[in-house]
C-alpha cells in the first residue's frame, strides 16, 4: 500500500530529477533508489537533499552519510520525511 | 631538492607527533602512518619480491596514502583503475601483480609494523591512471616521479598549503584528485581529512569542529558545488577555509559566486587533463572566465580552426601539442576556452567518450544507430537518440520502459552510473537535416519538450510535398496538461492536442495567420501518457484550411479541421 506522503515523496524524486520514463506507479516502494532500481546516483543524492530541505524543512546533519543511508529506498525515505519534517 | 616535493619525502621526517590525518573524533600521527606504511610493506613482502606493478583502490584517503608510500618506497609501481567497477577492475588485472584496497579480492594490511625506506628515482614511473581516449578506448598514462614533482612544485610555489587541513570531496584515482587531495599535502607535510567528505553537511561539522585558527582547503569539484544548501549555517563557519579548488568540468560563473560566498573563501579552478597535467588556473570568484597558464605552460591557438597548442613541462615532450579543446587567446597572455572540438564531454562531471558510449549502444539487438549527446538543459546529463527497427520501436509507456531498461542493463556494467543517459529518443529514421547531418538544432528539437512541459516530444517529421507531413510524437509522462483532467487518470484533453496540431503545422508547414474556428472535430480514443502517436496534417492554402488526424496503436486519437485568417499575425 502507498501512503499519501509516500506518493508525494515519488512525484518529488520524478520532478527534482526530471526522470522521463517513471511515473509514480513505477516506484517500487521497496525497491533500491540508487544504483539498481531506479539507477539514481551522487549527484541525485545532493539534489533530492536539498529538495527535501525545502520542501519539508529537514535539515540534514553533519552525521550525512547515515541520514543518507535513509535514502535507499522509498520507505525509508518516508520515514525520514515522518520523524524529521518542520513543515 | 626544494623542487621536489615528493623526493623530498617529508612523511620519513623523525616527527612522530605531526598530524597527517584529521578528523573531528580525532587524529592519525605520522608516528602512526609510518607504522601503516610498514604494515602495508609487509603484506606486500607476502606477494611478491619488490618491483612489481599493482593495481590500488582506496576511498579512505589515508588508507591509499600509506598503500601508495609503501609501494613506492618499498621499489614497486601502481596503477590506479578509474573506478572499482567490475569489468575496470577485471582490464587491470592482466597488467598488474594483485588488487590492493576497498575493491573485491583486495589485499589489506595487518597490524602496524616498521617501515622501510627507499629511493625515489626521478625518472621512475611512479603510477599509471587512466583517462577517457578520443578512439573511446581508455587510455593508460604514465607519470613519472619528476613529472609528479615538477606540477606538485608549481602548486606549491602558487598557493602554498602552510600546514592547512586538506578536505576532498573528490575522487584521487584521478589525477586532479591524487595531485591535490594526496600528494599535496604528503609533499608538504600537511595533514588531510582522514575520510572523503560527500556531503554539504559534513564540511560544515567538519569546518565547526576546527578552531578559528586552524585554516582548510578544500578540493572539490562542480557538482557538490553546484548543490551547496543555502540552509546550513555557514556563517558559523566563516574564514575556516582558505581556499576552494575546483576541476574536471567548468563551474558555471553563478555557482562559483554562490560558493563563495557560501564557503567564504575564493574559488580557484584548474583547467587540464590526465594527458597533459595542469595547463592554467582562473580565480571564479572574481567573474573573469579567462585563464592564466601555469607557470612554464605556453599556448597558442591554431591560426586556422582554433585549436589549443600546448607546450608543458609536465608533457614527456618539449614539442607543441596539439589538443582538442579550441581557444581564443586575449592580449594579457590569457586565455579563454571555446570548447572542444571532438566527442569526449563532461558527464556530471565525469569525463566520458562519447564515441564510446554510442558503439556500446550500438552493440544491442535491434539499435541501427545510436548518438548520444550532453542534454541541452541545466542538467548536465547525457540523452541518447536511438534508431531501432520500426518492430522494436515501443509505442506506450511499458514498452518504453521495458526497452531502455534493455538498453541499459550493459551500460550498467560498462559505466559509471553518473555518465549512463537520462533521457531516450527512440527514431525510425536517422533525424538528419537536408544536408545529411544530425545538427545541435535538430538535437535541441528532439529534447525540447524537457524545457518545456507543455509540448509533445518531438521524434521526426517526414515531409512530403510542402502542404503535407506526418510527425511523430510521444506523450511525456510529465507534460504538464496532464494532472486533473479526469482525477487519476491522467489523459491529454482534446484542446491539448488541438494546440499541438496548430503549433507544428506553423513549425513544419510555414501556416501563418490567427487561428479562426474549428470544424468537425472528434476525440474517439483516449491519448495517455508515454504512447506514441503520428500527426499528419495537411494545408489547403487556398481556403486556409488545416487537416489534422493524429493516431496511435488503437486507432484516432483526435481527428479534425482548423481555420485560420488570412494574413493576420499568428
Amino acid at each position: 500500500m502507498t501512503t499519501e506522503l509516500e506518493l508525494e515523496l515519488k512525484q518529488l524524486i520524478i520532478d527534482t530529477l526530471e526522470l522521463e520514463d517513471v511515473t509514480p506507479e513505477d516506484i517500487d516502494p521497496d525497491e533500491p533508489l540508487f544504483v539498481e532500481g531506479l539507477g539514481l546516483d551522487s549527484i541525485d543524492a545532493l539534489e533530492l537533499g536539498l529538495a527535501l530541505q525545502k520542501r519539508y524543512g529537514i535539515q540534514l546533519e553533519a552525521d550525512s552519510e547515515e541520514t543518507r543511508r535513509h535514502f535507499a529506498n522509498l520507505r525509508t525515505l518516508a520515514a525520514l520525511v515522518e520523524a524529521r519534517r518542520t513543515q | 631538492m626544494n623542487d621536489s616535493p615528493l623526493r623530498q619525502a617529508r612523511w620519513r621526517d623523525p616527527d612522530p607527533s605531526r598530524c597527517v590525518g584529521w578528523l573531528p573524533a580525532g587524529r592519525v600521527t605520522l608516528a602512526d602512518f609510518q607504522r601503516r606504511i610498514g604494515a602495508w610493506q609487509a603484506c606486500l613482502d607476502t606477494l611478491a619480491a619488490p618491483g612489481r606493478c599493482y593495481a590500488l583502490h582506496d576511498r579512505d584517503p589515508l588508507a591509499f596514502a600509506s598503500a601508495l608510500l609503501a609501494l613506492w618506497e618499498r621499489g614497486d609501481s601502481v596503477l590506479l583503475p578509474a573506478d572499482d567497477r567490475p569489468e575496470t577492475l577485471a582490464g587491470v588485472d592482466a597488467l598488474t601483480q594483485a588488487r590492493l584496497g576497498d575493491v573485491p579480492g583486495g589485499h589489506r594490511p595487518g597490524t602496524g609494523a616498521a617501515p622501510r625506506w627507499g629511493t625515489l628515482n626521478a625518472g621512475r614511473t611512479a603510477l599509471w591512471l587512466y583517462t577517457s581516449g578520443s578512439t573511446g578506448a581508455a587510455k593508460r598514462i604514465p607519470k613519472s616521479f619528476a613529472q609528479l614533482d615538477a606540477e606538485l612544485a608549481t602548486h606549491r610555489d602558487l598557493w602554498p598549503l602552510e600546514g592547512r587541513l586538506t578536505i576532498s570531496q573528490v575522487s584521487h584515482q584521478h589525477i586532479y584528485g591524487l595531485l591535490f587531495a594526496i600528494l599535496r599535502p604528503l609533499g608538504e607535510a600537511a595533514p588531510m581529512a582522514g575520510v572523503l567528505c560527500r556531503y554539504p553537511e559534513t564540511l560544515h561539522a567538519w569546518l565547526a569542529a576546527l578552531d578559528d585558527t586552524g585554516q582548510a582547503e578544500l578540493i572539490s569539484a562542480p557538482p557538490p558545488l553546484e548543490r551547496l544548501p543555502d540552509t546550513l549555517d555557514w556563517p558559523r563557519v566563516r574564514q575556516r577555509l582558505a581556499a576552494v579548488y575546483s576541476s574536471g568540468a567548468p563551474l558555471p560563473a553563478a555557482d562559483g559566486q554562490r560558493a563563495h560566498r557560501l564557503l567564504d573563501a575564493p574559488v580557484r579552478e584548474l583547467y587540464g587533463s590526465s594527458e597533459t597535467g595542469g595547463i592554467a588556473w582562473r580565480d571564479t570568484h572574481r567573474q573573469d572566465d579567462a585563464w592564466t597558464p601555469l607557470p612554464g605552460v605556453a599556448v597558442r591557438a591554431d591560426r586556422d580552426d582554433d585549436h589549443l597548442w600546448l607546450h608543458s613541462p609536465y608533457l614527456d615532450t618539449r614539442d607543441w601539442q596539439r589538443q582538442a579543446d579550441r581557444i581564443r587567446e586575449a592580449a594579457d597572455g590569457r586565455f579563454h576556452l571555446l570548447g572542444r572540438a571532438d566527442r569526449i564531454a563532461k558527464v556530471g562531471g565525469k569525463r566520458l567518450s562519447l564515441t564510446a558510449m554510442d558503439c556500446a549502444l550500438e552493440a544491442a539487438p535491434g539499435v541501427h544507430r545510436a548518438r548520444t549527446v550532453v542534454l541541452p538543459d541545466h542538467s548536465g546529463r547525457l540523452g541518447a537518440i536511438v534508431q531501432l527497427d520500426p518492430a522494436d520501436i515501443p509505442v506506450e509507456h511499458g514498452a518504453r520502459r521495458r526497452r531502455i531498461a534493455a538498453l541499459r542493463e550493459p551500460l550498467i556494467r560498462a559505466f559509471e552510473p553518473t555518465v549512463i543517459p537520462r533521457a531516450w529518443r527512440f527514431v525510425e529514421t536517422w533525424p538528419v537535416n537536408a544536408q545529411g547531418k544530425l545538427t545541435a538544432e535538430r538535437v535541441e528539437r528532439l529534447f525540447r519538450d524537457r524545457r518545456d512541459p507543455t509540448q509533445p516530444r518531438w521524434l521526426g517529421v517526414d515531409t512530403p510535398g510542402d502542404a503535407h507531413c506526418r510527425v511523430t510524437l510521444e506523450v511525456p509522462e510529465r507534460l504538464a496538461h496532464l494532472a486533473g483532467h479526469f482525477p487519476g487518470r491522467p489523459v491529454v484533453p482534446g484542446v491539448v492536442m488541438v494546440q499541438w496540431a496548430s503549433d507544428l503545422a506553423r513549425e513544419h508547414l510555414g501556416v501563418t495567420g490567427a487561428f479562426s474556428h474549428l470544424e468537425r472535430v472528434k476525440f474517439p480514443q483516449l491519448l495517455l501518457p508515454g504512447e506514441r502517436v503520428t500527426l499528419a496534417l495537411e494545408w489547403h492554402g487556398d481556403t486556409q484550411r488545416l487537416d489534422f488526424r493524429l493516431t496511435g496503436r488503437h486507432g484516432c486519437h483526435a481527428s479534425g479541421r482548423m481555420y485560420f485568417r488570412a494574413g493576420d499575425p499568428p
